[in-house]
C-alpha cells in the first residue's frame, strides 16, 4: 500500500504507473480490434466492409447460423 | 502487486490461447455435428424453393449459397469462424477478469474465478440472447428484413451482457453489507427475470421458419451447445493457464500475496 502514497514522488512507482497506463491501452486496443473482427463475421453484409464484396458474409455464413447471428 | 496493479498483459495473453482453443474446439464440435444438420437444411430449401417457383429467377435464387463458395470452402469458414469468435471472445474474458478482480491480487484462485466468468460469459452472451433469439438454420432468414434482425440481436446481446454485470453487482454490494445468502440469491434471481423480461420486451423475430420440427430443435440444440463448449474450453483452459502461473510464480519464491482475495 505504501506505493500509492510514493508514487508522485519515486521513479520506480511512476513509471510502475506509466507501464499500467501501456498496458490497459494495449488492452482497450485489443477489444476494440475483437469488435471490429465480431463485425466482419456476424454483421457486416459487403456494406461497410465494402472491399470483402459478399465474400465475407458467404465464408461466415455457416459460423453465423451456427453462432445464432442474423443471417439472410 | 500487492496494491492491487492488474498485470492486464498476462491475462490478455492467456485470454487469446484460451479462446483460439476454444473457438477451435467448438469449431471442429459443430464441423462434426451440426454440419450435417446444415447441410440438410440447404438441401431441404433448394427443393422448397424448386417446388414453389420453377421460373429461371428463383432457380438463381435457389444457387445463392452456392455462388461464392463451395459447401466445403464454408465448412471451412464455420472453423475459421468459430476461431475467430473465440479469440475475440478470450481478449473480451482477459479484459472482464482483469476489471472485476481488480481490487484483489489478480493471480489468486485463477481456476474458481475462470469458471465462473466462463458461467456469467455463457448465460450472458450465449444463453439469454439465445433464448430470445434461437438460432435458424440455413433456409431460414430473410434478406429484406436482415438490418432489422441485426439490431435486435445486438440489442439483445447487449441487455444479456449488461444484465450480467447487474446481477453481480446486486451480489456484490448485497454481501458487502451483511445480507444473508438467501436475501443475495433471490435478488440475483429477480435481477435474472428483470433481465428476462427486458429481452422478450424486444420485438419478435418477423421471418417464418418453413423448417420441419425435429430439424430445428436439433439445430437450436446444437448451436447452443457449441456457444457451451466455447465457453468450458475458454474458461477451463484460462483457469489452467492461472494455475500454472501460479506455481511458477510460486516456483520463484514469491510469497503467496496477502491482500484479502474477494470473489
Amino acid at each position: 500500500m505504501s506505493l500509492h502514497t510514493a508514487r508522485h514522488t519515486d521513479p520506480a512507482a511512476v513509471s510502475a504507473a506509466t507501464v499500467r497506463t501501456r498496458d490497459w491501452l494495449i488492452a482497450a486496443g485489443a477489444v476494440v480490434l475483437a469488435l471490429i473482427a465480431l463485425y466482419a463475421v456476424f454483421i457486416d453484409n459487403g456494406s461497410l466492409i465494402s472491399a470483402t464484396g459478399d465474400y465475407l458474409h458467404e465464408f461466415s455464413h455457416d459460423g453465423r447460423h451456427l453462432f445464432g447471428a442474423p443471417c439472410h | 502487486m500487492a496494491d492491487g496493479h492488474v498485470p492486464v498483459l498476462p491475462l490478455l495473453r492467456r485470454g487469446l490461447a484460451a479462446g483460439g482453443l476454444a473457438g477451435l474446439a467448438a469449431g471442429l464440435f459443430s464441423l462434426l455435428l451440426a454440419e450435417p444438420l446444415m447441410d440438410r437444411a440447404i438441401r431441404l430449401e433448394e427443393r422448397r424453393q424448386e417446388g414453389e417457383h420453377s421460373h429461371a429467377a428463383a432457380a438463381a435464387a435457389v444457387k445463392h449459397h452456392e455462388e461464392l463458395f463451395s459447401r466445403g470452402t464454408q465448412h471451412f469458414g464455420l472453423v475459421v469462424t468459430a476461431v475467430v469468435v473465440g479469440l475475440a471472445l478470450g481478449v473480451f474474458f482477459a479484459v472482464a477478469h482483469a476489471l472485476v478482480h481488480r481490487r484483489s491480487d489478480a493471480s489468486a484462485r485463477p481456476w474458481p474465478r475462470a469458471i465462473a466468468l466462463a458461467a456469467a460469459g455463457f448465460a450472458g452472451l450465449s444463453l439469454l440472447p439465445g433464448l430470445r433469439y434461437p438460432a435458424n438454420p440455413p433456409g431460414v432468414g430473410d434478406a429484406g428484413t436482415v438490418g432489422d434482425r441485426q439490431l435486435m440481436w445486438v440489442a439483445a446481446v447487449v441487455i444479456g451482457a449488461l444484465g450480467m454485470v447487474l446481477a453481480w453487482q446486486v451480489h456484490t454490494r448485497l454481501t458487502a453489507a451483511g445480507r444473508a445468502p438467501a436475501v443475495c440469491q433471490t435478488a440475483v434471481a429477480g435481477t435474472l427475470v428483470a433481465v428476462l423480461l427486458a429481452l422478450f420486451a424486444l420485438p419478435d423475430n418477423p421471418d417464418p421458419v418453413p423448417v420441419e420440427g425435429t430439424l430445428l430443435w436439433d439445430f437450436r440444440m446444437l448451436s447452443l451447445a457449441s456457444h457451451a463448449v466455447l465457453w468450458a474450453v475458454l474458461g477451463a483452459t484460462f483457469g489452467a493457464l492461472g494455475l500454472r502461473a501460479l506455481r511458477e510464480r510460486r516456483a520463484a519464491g514469491h510469497r503467496p500475496d496477502p491482500v484479502p482475495s474477494a470473489v
